[in-house]
């Protein structure tokens, strides 16, 4: 009952938000005591590596899958009643699923009729993904980026107050992926909360305002872009004037108990947690007869943050890709 | 919210290559059967075949939808398989249970859809094995005036009304087996399996089997009654099959997760 009263205290102006969420599948803990909070109106990225229990936390929010503890609240409807919330929420959970032989048109018209939404909605939605002229298609004849934007159109037929995006740039090729992207923000505009999942930090930062991590079903970090922005460190690269004396630098720096990293393609060195040294650092260079041609602050890249905070490296497989999509 | 549920399955049901396939090609079987009746029926009566003597009496039409009867339930059996499995395995049923979280309105809005479209190619099959019998009763010199007559229009509804019936009771296995496989494929497999060779061989091999067995209880409704079940016996134990059988898929779609 403590965690009942706790969160109808707190769900004022919040699209969702859970306490202690968790699921198990037999033995298998997938989501973990997962406490969310996305303020109304804001556009939510949802972070993590594969299997960290994304989708799961989605199944859960949209009904398809029951909690095994845990309580919330979504658009102020309670979450083991989904019929009081869905009506106002729209979803596009993993790939696109539609009828085949339907078309694109057909597949809209078949869930207009089971959520007793008007017809009239179909045109604007295909027309606002870009479909309009394809809507006569099957399905089955849609490239990988149109069958996204079907599934897009589909969250849409609602008019959703909150939009559930599962990975949604999958799929799309660079086009299609940066439309997608001005396509969210245009709906966040309106003033609707999205809460998109992805794998890639790229596009988070590229159209979220909040960021929600986890790792192994538990939450991570959960805050703005901004603040995502200042758990980034920083180091300081320094490039000697003299080729030949950039090992002599790094020993210096090791000798003062520094981490270093000689970095040969650039000519230069890295240091960590070292900006505010910056100024000793060249003088202790210049003593030991090491002229600085090159002094300056690196901050760290979002992805290291991602994979301190989530405790993965780029050695992960999961890491790996989403690295190299970041890139 | 059913009427709902059952519209939105309409717009799958009703796309061409499904109403077209399976009402024609239906229909076409249920002809066939009444051609092969005609064509094969003796002149004088013994063996299994009905004689053209027998073929000329009131209830003479309904040989033939009788000897559809296994094909017509092992059909509708199929489809609602298939429509239910086929949700599944294609992911489409996360979209459905976010626009209709409340499962049992979208399962009972299924099953009502399936199954009128079902009981409509029941119908349709029959009205043009009917044409058929009636083709093939004028060349082979078959008089059919008992077959207009009121005895005879008795006949053929009655006939009509046990097919409907036991069409229900196949569209009702048919969504549980796709509900439990989850897989089109294996729904398929598995129930055509069962329903054919293998009730064939426990009834065969034990025949007191066939007072019980559901696909056995369900043909003896759809031909009005058999010799090892009677009529009344059949309807009331398939009554109880289905009314369980209802149960457990409504218990299963309701409470499982949806992880596909």
């Amino acid at each position: 009952m403590r965690s009942i009263r706790t969160v109808e205290r707190m769900s004022s102006g919040l699209a969702v938000i859970t306490t202690g969420l968790t699921k198990e599948f037999g033995e298998r803990r997938v989501v973990d005591s997962l406490d969310l909070a996305i303020p109304s109106g804001s556009v939510c990225g949802f972070v993590g590596p594969n299997g960290a229990g994304k989708t799961t936390t989605i199944r859960m929010l949209l009904g398809l899958i029951r909690p095994t503890r845990g309580s919330g609240r979504v658009l102020d409807g309670d979450l083991d009643h989904p019929a009081s919330y869905l009506a106002g929420v729209g979803a596009l959970i993993e790939s696109p699923a539609f009828y085949p032989q339907l078309s694109g048109r057909d597949n809209l018209l078949a869930l207009v009729r089971l959520g007793r939404l008007s017809p009239s909605a179909i045109p604007g939605v295909l027309e606002r993904v870009g479909l309009a002229d394809r809507a006569g298609d099957r399905f089955s004849r849609y490239s990988l980026g149109m069958k996204q934007r079907l599934g897009i159109a589909a969250a849409l037929l609602p008019a959703p107050s909150l939009l559930v995006l599962d990975e949604p740039t999958n799929g799309l090729d660079p086009a299609g992926i940066v439309e997608m992207r001005s396509l969210i923000r245009s709906l966040a505009d309106e003033g609707m909360t999205i809460f998109v999942s992805s794998h890639l930090l790229s596009e988070i930062e590229h159209i979220c305002d909040r960021v929600v991590m986890i790792r192994s079903g538990r939450s991570v970090f959960q805050g703005s872009v901004a603040e995502l922005h200042g758990m980034r460190t920083s180091e300081l690269v320094i490039r000697t004037e003299q080729p030949g004396q950039l090992g002599d630098l790094a020993q210096l720096l090791c000798d003062r108990g520094l981490a270093v990293q000689i970095e040969e393609a650039s000519g230069s060195v890295s240091v960590s947690d070292a900006v505010a040294l910056a100024g000793e650092l060249n003088r202790a260079a210049f003593d030991a007869g090491i002229v600085v041609a090159h002094l300056a602050e690196r901050a760290g890249s979002l992805e290291e943050a991602y994979f301190a905070l989530t405790g993965t490296h780029s050695g992960d497989v999961e890491a790996v890709g989403a690295l190299g999509e970041i890139q | 919210m059913i009427v709902a549920a059952f519209r939105s399955e309409w717009v799958k049901l009703k796309r061409p290559n499904l109403l077209v396939g399976t009402y024609a090609g239906l229909a076409l079987a249920a002809s066939l059967f009444a051609i092969l009746l005609f064509a094969q029926a003796p002149a004088r009566g013994g063996g299994d075949l009905p004689s053209l003597a027998q073929l000329a009496q009131p209830n003479g039409l309904i040989h033939g939808v009788n000897r559809a009867a296994v094909l017509l339930g092992v059909v509708a059996f199929g489809i609602a398989a298939t429509q239910i499995a086929g949700e599944y395995s294609l992911g489409t049923l996360r979209q459905l249970l976010v626009r209709q979280p409340r499962r049992a309105v979208l399962l009972a809005g299924k099953f009502l859809a399936v199954l009128a479209f079902m009981l409509g190619a029941v119908v349709f099959a029959s009205l043009v094995a009917t044409v058929a019998a009636f083709v093939m009763a004028h060349a082979r010199h078959v008089p059919t005036g008992a077959w207009t007559s009121s005895a005879g229009i008795t006949d053929l509804a009655r006939a009509l009304g046990d097919l409907l019936v036991a069409t229900v009771g196949f569209t009702i296995f048919g969504l549980v087996v796709g509900l439990l496989f989850r897989s089109s494929v294996t729904a398929i497999i598995v129930g055509f399996a069962y329903l054919l060779p293998f009730e064939a061989v426990v009834t065969r091999i034990v025949p007191h089997t066939a007072t019980w067995l559901p696909g056995q209880l369900l043909q003896a409704i759809a031909t009005g009654g058999q010799e090892a079940a009677g009529f009344p016996r059949a309807l009331i134990l398939s009554a109880v099959y289905v009314v369980i059988a209802g149960v457990v898929a409504t218990v299963v779609f309701v409470r499982r997760d949806v992880t596909a």
